[in-house]
């Protein structure tokens, strides 16, 4: 007995489905209603597929966020702004160098040597901006230098550096290690530069 | 003697168990990323190879085994590049030359780096020579070999194929 209002909402549900297939022609629609029984189970399970994608999208930006929160979490917990430096490195077209790596001292100590591929060249070359390395530091004065290795002009083998002396305060410190071509002289030139 | 011999045996056993149970540590993990130069002066990362299979296949010039399992390797590379199949010999020569060398000899069609601190080697576990890691296209460590002998190269392809289908 309970069953039967579900039954009812079930027929009254299925009508609008069988009307719409039978608005044609009045005379199919004794032929059309065993049709439209499959056709409302197609369109239904369509309808829950199309949901439960949804969902699993919802739930996957939930993951994407998440994992983000996580990540600046673990940022600010390992690398708290009061000591954090971070080093970009960033081209400037950098057609008179071709970059294989760079190599990276703080107050003389090797902090990071990192080889790039072909791919992350490209994306060097398209303006994207690397952080090559992210670490702790006191307050005070401190030397970067950084030592970039890669092909330059007439395939030759070519390794420069560039050095900065910074004054690192209370506040994160940034900063950017450009490469960028010098054109009078056909050179490529590294630039390094602080953001507060 | 017997007593000796069984012995021996029992340690052969118990050693050969430890071999294959630190050869097989890593089946089933992801596979550490690592950067290396190749003899061809490109780098190499592996993690930019996501979403093909990627066979490791670590060696050393002096290695006779390891010789003749690349150039095995070679002769299958060509079929199966097309497909997703990446192959990768990493030398654990000391002399950058001597991999430049072999590399130029065997002419295998597929990257040959050089691992020259033996740091790529120590991530992958690596005990035994000529040693072989099949990663899928998730990026996780599927399969490992060990030694080599002739025709072998083929049972990897085969186990490559198994997880291009995939």
């Amino acid at each position: 007995m309970r069953k039967l209002p579900w039954v009812f909402i079930a027929v009254l549900l299925s009508l609008p489905a069988a009307a719409q297939d039978a608005a044609p022609g009045v005379q199919d629609v004794a032929t059309d209603a065993p049709r439209a029984a499959p056709a409302f189970a197609a369109a239904a399970s369509d309808v829950s597929a199309r949901t439960l994608d949804e969902e699993v999208q919802e739930l996957k930006q939930l993951a994407v966020d998440l994992n983000r929160d996580l990540f600046l979490l673990e940022e600010e917990l390992l690398f708290p702004a009061s000591t954090q430096v971070a080093i970009f490195v960033s081209m400037d077209v950098g057609e008179f160098f071709a970059l294989d790596s760079v190599e990276i001292k703080l107050d003389d100590k090797d902090v990071t040597n990192y080889l790039y591929t072909e791919r992350e060249v490209d994306a060097l070359h398209r303006g994207g901006v690397q952080r090559v390395y992210v670490g702790n530091l006191r307050a005070g004065e401190h030397e970067l230098v950084a030592f970039f290795t890669g092909e330059g002009t007439y395939e030759r083998d070519y390794r420069r550096g560039a050095t900065i002396t910074f004054e690192k305060g209370i506040g994160p410190k940034f900063i950017e290690l450009t490469i960028s071509d010098e054109e009078d002289k056909l050179q490529p030139v590294f630039l390094v530069r602080e953001w507060e | 003697m017997r007593v000796i011999g069984r012995q021996f045996g029992v340690a052969l056993l118990v050693a050969s168990g430890l071999v294959s149970a630190a050869a097989a540590a890593l089946a089933g993990t992801a596979a550490p990323d690592f950067v290396l130069k190749g003899v061809n002066g490109r780098n190499f990362r592996l993690s930019e190879y996501r979403g093909q299979v990627v066979l490791l296949s670590f060696g050393a010039s002096w290695c006779g085994d390891c010789r003749s399992q690349l150039e095995e390797l070679g002769e299958l590379y060509d079929r199966y590049a097309g497909a997703g199949l990446e192959m990768v010999a990493i030398s654990l020569d000391r002399d950058f030359d001597d991999v430049a060398d072999t590399a130029a000899q065997l002419d295998t069609g597929f990257p040959t780096l050089h691992d020259a601190g033996g740091a790529t080697a120590e991530l992958y576990q690596v005990n035994r020579m000529p040693y072989v890691v099949l990663i899928d296209q998730d990026g996780i460590v599927r399969d490992e070999f060990t030694g080599f002998s002739k025709g072998e190269g083929s049972r990897y392809v085969d186990q490559a194929r198994t997880l291009l289908a995939e």
